[in-house]
């Protein structure tokens, strides 16, 4: 019997022993609900792919604390329903244990309690949830929403006579927020606005919504939304013979290259750091791009680098925090991530704490132009 | 052996009756696999059982009474954001608030019917999907009320007074019971004389009015009905989810409704809720085909159309005893 029971210890003992170093190889698996289908598909399959680089990149040296990263990718169809299913099942039957998503706000808003339930944070691309205890666990790499406006007004101010603007919107919460912000800050930049129109994703054609703000002074457009609607926009100014400027929130550039062709010198653009890297001075942000930039280019060569290098500082900021915070614990994620400060990512410097889960604090957007097929910073 | 059994079961059992009874079993094991199971196939059933309440009241406007709807996400939306402001704005508990989201939801139903369902055939089709499109574009618009594409958060979960229902398997267990209600009721209601007038007015509206049967009376009945259940259904989901926001109610949940109605059996009282669970999980069982999982979906879809056409709950139609015959179970 005891002959029985020191085997038995040392059979336990040495499976233990095996199974230590497996159990601490065990990849860490981290989950996108992304919009790949649907209306967010175009932004969120760049989010997908910029995250999946920075995991190749990560796992290329190592991990993260030893430990390899592996990415699973759900689509939640742009549709909320869809996102909670896919987070359950990302959650129960993957085990992941840290969440990058997608663009789809009304997804992640939906998920978020279940997020809160299980203690398992997430970095967005989309804006924050609304619910304070759901905003506790979860992180966005996008800048606030006066960001982008408030280049665009700089501009208008110091560089043009333009004093009366109109803004032209779609439905969409993050479009929605800037238009706020325009009607807030337009006055500290001695700027007037005389006409807000909203339209829809789909609108084929903007003509009345811009003669509107044509009729009533504007002399320039402030667009706030993504998609096709752009090159409506300035097709449509084209077409009516209008003298007014079109400066459109941040987008793809395969998008504003037609726009340029359309409008020429009148079209202005918000850019991302990474959309203008040859523009930029030699420095840490400089070095942050350069360093995704070279996968980024050598595998999708001159694709748009906007939406993905946020999502490649989702994961590269989630992986110093693990690094930082010394655990992959959901809780001690989280905290770890809250006290991130100073990071250096592709779009910025993200200064994360309790109050602030919003981490790019200081503008890094220019506003950007297109000449003869070239983009060149403005300002 | 074939002597006992001949002694032991009636003189009339056929061991083929059973088979009618295949569609309902067929969900209680799908039902009872999530029970057990957990994880997130719970949440795809209880997602299903949401819809089979939405489509069990479509069956009763489509399927008993042979008219065109589709426009009922509007009456889900109606009572989703109702129950929805009145639980986070209001602080109402969730049942009163359901009930007044149906409630309004009825009577917008009776106010848009009255006049609507006299449209036949494409117009009422293109009818009912304007109401549709317009209540999806008040609750974008209304933002001072809907949040717009913000949506509203922070809803509570199902309950009765202090008592809430949080866990996934509490959900799946009460709307189990609501959805077997539910079934109870459209049985009831197919056999009636209700249910008589409706499958009359599907027949022919000419020769139901010759009847005696008061044709725009038992529409609208029908169609309210058929809003009430779309109304629930609407509830029930901005609680399970603490969420909604516009697109939850949009042209998808029509599309996705009108598909697990065919597929499950279009005038059956086993079809909504074997078409909604299949319909719903389908896509899930697909899930390793990555980019080629719609075309497998879609390829399921299509095949099950073409070798049953009535949906599958019809398909058993053939092995209900003779008694019984005018449906299937």
């Amino acid at each position: 019997m005891k002959y029985h029971l020191i085997l038995s210890a040392l059979t336990v003992g040495g499976l233990a022993s095996l199974a230590g170093p497996a159990i601490a190889q065990e990849p860490f698996k981290i989950g996108i609900s992304a919009g790949l289908t649907g209306y967010a598909a175009t932004v969120d399959r760049a989010w997908r792919d910029g995250v999946e680089l920075a995991a190749a990149t990560i796992n290329a040296k190592g991990g993260i604390k030893g430990r390899k990263v592996q990415i699973i990718v759900e689509d939640n169809r742009s549709e909320p329903q869809e996102a909670v299913t896919v987070y359950r099942k990302m959650l129960s039957s993957d085990g992941v244990g840290m969440f990058i998503s997608g663009c789809v706000s009304a997804g992640n808003f939906a998920a978020a309690p279940i997020l809160v339930r299980a203690e398992v944070p997430m970095v967005l691309c989309s804006i924050l949830p609304q619910q304070p205890a759901q905003v506790k666990w979860a992180y966005t790499t996008l800048p606030p929403a006066g960001f982008e406006v408030e280049t665009r007004l700089a501009y208008l101010k110091d560089k043009t006579q333009v004093r009366k603007i109109g803004v032209l919107h779609d439905p969409t919460p993050y479009a929605n927020l800037q238009k706020t912000v325009a009607e807030k800050e337009a006055a500290k930049y001695g700027i007037e606005i005389v006409g807000i129109e909203q339209y829809k994703q789909d609108d084929a054609d903007l003509s009345v919504q811009i003669s509107k703000m044509n009729s009533a002074g504007a002399g320039a457009i402030l667009k706030i939304g993504l998609g096709g609607t752009t090159l409506t926009a300035a097709k449509n100014i084209k077409q009516l013979g209008l003298n007014m400027l079109l400066l459109t929130s941040l987008e793809d550039l395969a998008v504003f290259r037609p726009v340029a062709e359309v409008l020429g010198d009148k079209f202005f653009f918000v850019a991302s750091p990474s959309q203008v890297r040859d523009a930029l001075p030699a420095g840490p942000l400089a070095t942050e791009i350069d360093r995704f930039l070279a996968p980024w280019r050598e595998k999708y060569g001159d694709r748009d680098p906007n939406w993905a290098s946020r999502g490649w500082d989702g994961l590269m900021l989630t992986a110093a925090a693990i690094e930082k915070g010394g655990s992959f614990e959901g809780p001690k994620v989280r905290d770890a991530i809250e006290g991130l400060s100073g990071y250096q990512g592709t779009t910025g410097v993200y200064d994360f704490s309790p109050e602030v889960h919003q981490g790019l604090t200081i503008n890094p957007f220019v506003l950007g132009t297109i000449v003869d097929g070239k983009v060149k910073v403005v300002q | 052996m074939t002597s006992l059994l001949a002694t032991t079961l009636p003189s009339r059992f056929r061991w083929t009756d059973t088979l009618a009874w295949l569609p309902w079993i067929i969900s209680a094991g799908i039902v009872g696999y999530a029970f057990l199971s957990g994880g997130y196939v719970v949440t795809l059933v209880v997602f299903a059982l949401i819809y089979a309440v939405f489509v069990i009241g479509l069956n009763i406007f489509m399927g008993f009474t042979n008219q065109v709807s589709f426009g009922q996400n509007a009456f889900a939306a109606i009572s989703g954001y109702t129950s929805a402001v009145l639980t986070t704005a209001y602080e109402w508990t969730t049942l009163p608030a359901i009930a007044v989201g149906v409630a309004l939801a009825v009577l917008c139903a009776f106010l848009i019917g009255y006049p609507t369902l006299r449209l036949k055939g494409h117009y009422l089709a293109m009818g009912t999907l304007a109401i549709g499109l317009i209540t999806y574009e008040i609750s974008v618009e209304w933002s001072s009320v809907t949040q717009g594409y913000m949506g509203i958060s922070g809803i509570p979960p199902l309950g009765i007074g202090a008592y809430e229902v949080t866990s996934d398997r509490g959900q799946l267990a009460l709307l189990v019971v609501i959805v077997l209600i539910l079934t109870f009721m459209s049985a009831r209601i197919r056999t009636s004389r209700l249910g008589r007038a409706f499958f009359a007015v599907a027949g022919s509206e000419d020769a139901a009015r010759a009847l005696g049967v008061d044709v725009a009376r038992y529409k609208l009945a029908s169609f309210i009905l058929s809003a009430a259940c779309a109304a629930l259904a609407g509830s029930l989901f901005v609680h399970v989810v603490g969420f909604v926001s516009p697109e939850v109610f949009g042209l998808h949940m029509v599309i996705l409704s009108f598909t697990m109605l065919y597929v499950g059996g279009i005038g059956t009282v086993a079809g909504p809720l074997l078409g909604a669970l299949i319909v719903s999980l389908l896509p899930d069982t697909f899930r390793a085909f990555k980019d080629y999982q719609d075309l497998a979906y879609g390829a399921v879809l299509i095949l099950l159309l073409i070798y049953a056409p009535r949906g599958l709950a019809a398909l058993f139609d053939r092995y209900v005893p003779a008694k019984k015959v005018g449906g299937a179970p």
